[in-house]
C-alpha cells in the first residue's frame, strides 16, 4: 500500500509538471533530447567533425550542397538551357531543351473535364531504396508506406478507387510506377515522399508537378529521386516532350496547389511552426512517366527533429493523410465542376 | 463565515461518443457527445432552448445545427462551432454536478480532464482553450492513464481503453507513460459502425437507416466469435419496417478493429522489459464502450497464446471508469500543485 502512495505521489509530481510546462508553451520533456553524450564522448565527436571539416572539405561541401542530405547528388541536371558543349550526360541532355522549351500552343485544360475516380497513391522507396532516414533509425519508406495505407482507406471511404503502387515494404522501379498507374487508367496520381532539408530547423511541406526547372537544387532533387529509374538519355529526351503536354500539366498544376494548400493548413495548426515551400515543377520521374494529372507531395521534413519526433506518432500520420485526401478531394469537386456548358452541350448532342 | 472558497474536484472524461463526469460531491453523470444549435427562430419556439446537449439534441436532430465535436477522442480542426460546441459540453457536464459554469456558485472548480493515449501538443492546447473560463484549475491526462489510476494499475499493467473515436494503449511501469509506452489507434466504436452501414447497406440496399441506427444497433448487439443469438434488426424498407437479420455484418465489422489492435497489443508488449513481461501480459485491462463487445476479451487472451497466453479482464464500471480515475487524480494532487495549474 505504501508503495502504490509512492508511486502515485512521483505519478502525480511528474504530471503536474508536464502541464505546467504545456500550459507555458514549453516543449514536454518527452519532446527534448534526452540522451545527452558524456563530456569525454562530446569533446571527441567535435574532435572527429572538425578534422572531417577540414580535411575533406571537397567532399563535405558537395555533400551539403545536394538538398536531400543522405543522398549523393548524381550528375543529370535536364533543366539546363545553355548551348555550351556538352561535357556530361546531364548537359547532353540539357543542350536538348531549347527545342523543348517551345512548347505547342496551350490547350485550355477545362476544355477536358476529368471527373475522378481511379486514384494512384505512390508510397515512396521501398525495399532496398530506404529514402531518407532519421537520426533514430526511421525509414522514409516505411513512412510512406504508412501514410499511403491511411490516406487509400480515407479515400476508399469517399467511394474513390484506389490503386497502390505497393502494398508492402518491396522495390518497385519509377518506371513500374508511372506504367502501373497508366495500366490502371487512374484518374491521379500521387506520390508520397518525405522531404530532408539542408537546414535542419527548417520543417516544411512542398508539392511538386511535371515540368522543368532551372533550380540547381531542384535539379539536384529530382536526379536523386530519378537516380534508379533505368532511363536512357534517349528515353529522358522523350519524357521531358511530354512535360509541355500542356493540358495535364495544367491538371496537376491544379492538382498541386489543392494539395499543397490543404497540407499547409491542416499540419500548420499541429505544427505552427511549418513551413510553405510552395508548389514547384520538377522533372521526377514518376510525373513524367505517368499519363494523368501527377503530383509529388513532399509531405513532411525527416531532417527536422521536432517533425521526425510528431511522425512516431500515429495520430500525426494520420493528420497528413487526411490533409492530403482533403486536398485531393477538393479537387477532384473543382475537376467535376470543370464542366464548360458548351461542351456539355456538344455531348448531350452526340447521344 | 470563512473566506475560504468551497472546492470541487471533478473527473471528465471527453469522449467522442459519450462524455462522462464524476466530482467530489458525490455527483456521477454521462451524456451523448451531441450539442445542438435551433436552426431558425421556429426550431428556437418549439425548443424553448438555445441549446440542447446529449440525448435530448440526438432526439431533435432535425430541428438542430447538430455537432458531435470530437472526433477520434479530439475536438475537430479548425471549426469555431466545435470548439463552442465543446464549451457547451463541458458547461453542461459541469451543471449536472450542480455547478453554474458562469458563477461557479462561489465554489473553486478543479478539473483534470482526459484525452487519447497520443494527442498532440496542439490538441492539448485546444482543450485548455475549450475550459478556460469554465473552471479554475486543470490538469490534462492521457485516458488511459487516468484509467490506470482511478483502478490502481499503475504498476506491470497494460490498459486497453476503447471508445467510439479511439482505442488507447498504455503499459503502466509505476512511472508517467512516455510516448514509447502508448499507442493510439483511430480503429474505435466509430469505425465498427462506418464498416456496419457499408456491410449492412451491401447487404440490404433497399433498407434506409441512420448511423445512429446503426450505432444503437451495435450496442446492443456487438460481438466477435460466435454468435450468441442471431442479430435481428428493424429498419425501413420501401417505407415498411421490415426485419433484417444483420449477424455476420455485426461480427465482421466488430472484427474489423482486432487485426491493428492485436498488432499494436503485441508489439508494445514486446517492449516491456522483459523481466516483467509476463506479469504485464497476466495483467491486460479492456476498459471503454468498446470494451463491452461481447467476446472481445476471450479473443484477445486466444492471440495472447502465441506468445506465452495471458489474462485479459474488464473493469467493472467502463462508462465511468475514466472519469472516476480523474476524480482521483484531483483528489490526490495537492493544493500546493493545484495552484501551479490556473486555467
Amino acid at each position: 500500500m505504501a508503495n502504490v502512495d509512492r508511486i502515485k505521489r512521483q505519478l502525480l509530481r511528474d504530471l503536474v509538471q508536464q502541464n505546467v510546462e504545456l500550459a507555458e508553451g514549453r516543449l514536454p520533456k518527452t519532446l527534448r533530447r534526452s540522451r545527452r553524450w558524456p563530456l569525454a564522448l562530446r569533446v571527441l565527436a567535435i574532435a572527429v567533425l572538425s578534422f572531417a571539416l577540414f580535411g575533406s572539405s571537397r567532399l563535405i561541401s558537395s555533400r551539403l550542397s545536394g538538398a536531400r542530405g543522405p543522398r549523393p547528388a548524381p550528375a543529370a541536371t535536364p533543366a539546363r538551357t545553355d548551348r555550351t558543349a556538352p561535357a556530361s550526360a546531364s548537359q547532353a541532355l540539357a543542350a536538348t531543351l531549347p527545342v523543348l522549351t517551345a512548347p505547342p500552343q496551350p490547350v485550355d485544360a477545362a476544355v477536358f473535364p476529368l471527373a475522378v475516380h481511379k486514384i494512384v497513391i505512390d508510397a515512396g522507396h521501398g525495399g532496398g531504396s530506404t529514402g531518407t532516414r532519421t537520426p533514430r533509425g526511421m525509414l522514409e519508406k516505411d513512412l510512406t508506406l504508412d501514410i499511403a495505407r491511411r490516406l487509400s482507406r480515407l479515400l476508399q471511404e469517399q467511394s474513390f478507387q484506389v490503386v497502390m503502387t505497393r502494398d508492402g515494404d518491396r522495390e518497385v522501379s519509377l518506371k513500374e510506377r508511372g506504367a502501373l498507374a497508366n495500366r490502371a487508367g487512374a484518374d491521379i496520381f500521387v506520390s508520397i515522399h518525405l522531404n530532408w532539408i539542408v537546414n535542419q530547423r527548417s520543417r516544411g511541406v512542398e508539392t511538386y508537378y511535371m515540368g522543368a526547372t532551372d533550380d540547381p537544387y531542384l535539379t539536384r532533387l529530382a536526379a536523386s529521386e530519378n537516380r534508379e529509374s533505368g532511363y536512357s538519355l534517349a528515353d529522358m529526351r522523350g519524357l521531358l516532350d511530354r512535360i509541355y503536354a500542356g493540358m495535364r500539366q495544367e491538371k496537376s498544376r491544379k492538382l498541386a496547389e489543392t494539395v499543397q494548400s490543404s497540407l499547409f493548413q491542416s499540419l500548420g495548426k499541429v505544427s505552427p511552426e511549418i513551413e510553405n515551400r510552395g508548389v514547384k515543377t520538377a522533372p521526377f520521374i514518376v510525373l513524367l512517366t505517368t499519363d494523368m494529372p501527377a503530383i509529388l507531395a513532399e509531405v513532411s521534413s525527416l531532417s527536422s527533429e521536432e517533425e521526425a519526433q510528431l511522425l512516431t506518432k500515429p495520430l500525426y500520420r494520420q493528420y497528413i493523410a487526411e490533409a492530403l485526401a482533403k486536398g485531393i478531394r477538393a479537387y477532384a469537386e473543382t475537376a467535376a465542376g470543370d464542366t464548360p456548358e458548351m461542351d456539355v452541350t456538344a455531348r448531350k448532342e452526340s447521344r | 463565515m470563512s473566506d475560504k472558497k468551497e472546492t470541487l474536484q471533478v473527473g471528465i472524461d471527453l469522449g467522442t461518443s459519450r462524455s462522462s463526469i464524476s466530482a467530489s460531491n458525490g455527483q456521477r453523470h454521462v451524456v451523448e457527445s451531441y450539442v445542438g444549435w435551433p436552426l431558425d427562430m421556429v426550431a428556437k419556439r418549439v425548443l424553448k432552448k438555445s441549446v440542447l446537449i446529449g440525448r435530448e439534441a440526438l432526439e431533435n436532430r432535425s430541428m438542430l445545427d447538430l455537432h458531435r465535436p470530437l472526433e477520434e477522442g479530439l475536438i475537430k480542426d479548425g471549426s469555431e462551432k466545435d470548439e463552442a460546441a465543446v464549451r457547451e459540453l463541458l458547461r453542461h457536464l459541469l451543471s449536472l454536478v450542480g455547478v453554474d459554469p458562469d458563477s461557479r456558485n462561489g465554489v473553486k472548480v478543479r478539473a483534470v480532464v482526459g484525452v487519447p493515449a497520443e494527442a498532440l501538443r496542439v490538441n492539448k492546447q485546444q482543450v485548455r482553450k475549450a475550459l478556460a473560463n469554465t473552471v479554475d484549475s486543470l490538469l490534462i491526462v492521457s485516458e488511459p492513464f487516468a484509467v490506470a489510476y482511478g483502478i490502481e494499475a499503475l504498476l506491470h499493467t497494460m490498459i486497453i481503453d476503447s471508445g467510439a473515436g479511439t482505442t488507447d494503449f498504455c503499459v503502466m511501469n509505476g512511472r508517467l507513460p512516455t510516448e514509447d509506452d502508448q499507442r493510439t489507434l483511430p480503429q474505435a466504436g466509430d469505425f465498427i459502425d462506418e464498416t456496419l452501414m457499408r456491410l449492412v447497406r451491401g447487404r440490404y440496399p433497399d433498407a434506409k437507416f441512420s448511423v445512429h441506427m446503426v450505432r444503437e444497433w451495435k450496442e446492443a448487439g456487438s460481438f466477435v466469435g460466435t454468435p450468441k443469438n442471431p442479430v435481428v434488426v428493424t429498419a425501413p424498407v420501401s417505407g415498411k419496417p421490415t426485419q433484417l437479420d444483420i449477424t455476420q455484418d455485426m461480427r465482421q465489422a466488430c472484427e474489423s478493429i482486432l487485426p491493428p489492435m492485436i498488432e499494436s497489443m503485441l508489439d508494445l508488449l514486446s517492449r516491456v522489459d522483459p523481466d516483467y513481461q509476463e506479469k504485464v501480459r497476466n495483467n491486460i485491462v479492456l476498459s471503454g464502450g468498446t470494451g463491452l463487445i461481447r467476446g472481445l476479451g476471450p479473443r484477445l487472451e486466444q492471440e495472447l497464446q502465441a506468445v506465452g497466453g495471458g489474462k485479459v479482464r474488464v473493469v467493472k464500471d467502463p462508462i465511468f471508469v475514466g472519469s472516476d480515475g480523474g476524480l482521483a487524480i484531483a483528489t490526490d494532487a495537492p493544493d500546493s500543485d493545484w495552484e501551479r495549474l490556473t486555467a
